[in-house]
């Protein structure tokens, strides 16, 4: 072993000469690699990360990509809050418009109404509504300090709803037109029978007195005809729902057109008002038409 | 008649005053060259000791390269230097000198492929570049240089002439 050992022992010349191949070789490598070694390293750093990079990038696009999906995503959840936020209010404030808006519309339909009809009409709220009780009614606003009286006609735009049943000093009731003991001068529309309305309660009424000898159809139109010197001719009542030959005279029943139980602002028509009245003429709105080359 | 070696440290002193000179000789290309030259292929080479020579040349040849400061990518001189103070040292030990005469035409030749040498080592590491005059310099004066060299280091040897 001590023999091999001693010989692979490195001499000093054997060191020297190590020392001078290296040297010889790495300065050999270090001249052949020339001036643009350090591109080609370059180079060769390229090619050999260019995978890694590669990766790095569609990384770093992904994170991009996700950080601004991240924040686009924060806006909307910030836009969203606001939003509700928004609707929640705006909820509110319809909420709290709504009575306002819809009186505001039942006053423009009253409008409407009072247009086409060339009486002195007055306007009433409705304030209260017995009409689940018996003989029950709808309490308005006004009495005897607006001028009201008793028996003066009441409608909607829908059609009519009835008369004053009593009037007090600042309220007055309205018996509605299904009440039992109400009565209507009506007539048919098609056949212009006339007969005295009976409510039946329920936004239903029974036309009497209609003889046998007419025909009457169901869906007919029923207006007022007048002679009950509550309402003018020609208002709308209701429609026909069934008619069935009695022994002296048909029995013709009616819905009512207007929604009873849902009024909250009527029309008063003055006290004895005459028989018939002719609708005012109302231009139609027409657009102004131009001609063609005019300025 | 075998000449007798240097001392060691007589070789070494001539080595570094030289390169000290080779440093300093910086504004002067030419006589850089020759410089150069003289310590390479003249000091140091030594027979049986080639470590000591090959640092005294690639020393030189970073000296230089480095004072020019004109190539982009330093190394080829000292590589060639190497390769010819190698192959001086190899020829100093096979062929010992005998006068001053074969010390002269030694060195030419190895002079002339130092030149060529040099050259190509520093296209290889540099690329292209001109030759400059040093290599000429170097060659004319070589019977100065190879003269005060030989007296230098066999201060006791004769001319060789019989």
């Amino acid at each position: 072993m001590a023999l091999r050992a001693s010989r692979w022992r490195w001499s000093r010349a054997g060191w020297q000469r190590l020392a001078l191949v290296l040297l010889w070789v790495g300065h050999g490598t270090w001249v052949l690699m020339g001036p643009a070694s350090g591109q080609r390293w370059s180079r060769a750093g390229e090619a050999i990360t260019r995978p890694s990079q590669g990766l790095a990038a569609r990384w770093a696009e992904r994170r991009l990509a996700q950080r601004d999906a991240a924040l686009e995503l924060a806006e909307l959840r910030a836009d969203r809050v606001r939003l509700a936020a928004e609707l929640e209010q705006a909820r509110l404030q319809a909420a709290r418009e709504a009575p306002r808006q819809a009186e505001a519309d039942e006053a423009v339909r009253l409008l409407g109404l009072k247009k086409h009809i060339p009486l002195d009409l007055g306007a009433a709220r409705v304030i209260f509504s017995t009409r689940p009780a018996v003989f029950g009614g709808l309490i308005l606003d006004q009495g005897l300090d607006r001028g009201l009286v008793q028996d003066q006609g009441v409608l909607v735009p829908e059609g009519i709803v009835g008369r004053l049943w009593s009037v007090s000093a600042t309220q007055s009731k309205v018996l509605p037109a299904d009440a039992p003991n109400a009565s209507v001068g009506v007539m048919l529309m098609r056949s212009r029978a006339t007969g005295v309305l009976q409510g039946l309660g329920s936004g239903r009424a029974l036309i009497r007195y209609v003889s046998n000898q007419e025909v009457v159809q169901v869906g007919e139109a029923v207006l007022t005809s007048g002679l009950d010197r509550v309402f003018p001719r020609g208002l709308l009542v209701g429609y026909v729902a069934e008619v069935t030959p009695g022994d002296l005279e048909l029995r013709v029943i009616l819905n009512l057109s207007a929604p009873l139980d849902r009024v909250s602002a009527v029309l008063l028509l003055p006290p004895q008002p005459p028989v018939e009245v002719q609708p005012p003429f109302l231009a139609p709105d027409v657009k102004p038409s131009k001609k063609r080359g005019t300025p | 008649m075998r000449l007798p070696t240097p001392s060691s440290l007589r070789q070494h002193l001539f080595c570094g005053v030289t390169l000290g000179l080779l440093a300093l000789a910086a504004p002067f290309p030419v006589v850089q060259a020759i410089l150069h030259a003289l310590l390479v292929l003249a000091l140091a080479p030594r027979p049986g000791a080639p470590l000591s020579g090959a640092l005294w040349a690639v020393a030189a040849g970073w000296v230089l390269e480095g004072t020019l400061r004109l190539y982009p990518h330093l190394g080829g001189t000292a590589w060639a230097n190497l390769t010819v103070v190698l192959l001086a040292g190899w020829m100093a030990g096979r062929w010992p000198l005998e006068g001053l005469r074969g010390w002269l035409a030694r060195l030419a030749g190895l002079g002339i492929l130092h030149g060529l040498l040099v050259h190509g080592a520093v296209r290889l590491a540099t690329g292209p570049h001109p030759w400059g005059w040093g290599w000429l310099g170097s060659l004319l004066t070589l019977p100065l240089w190879a003269w005060l060299t030989w007296r230098l280091l066999h201060p006791h040897a004769g001319t060789g002439r019989r």
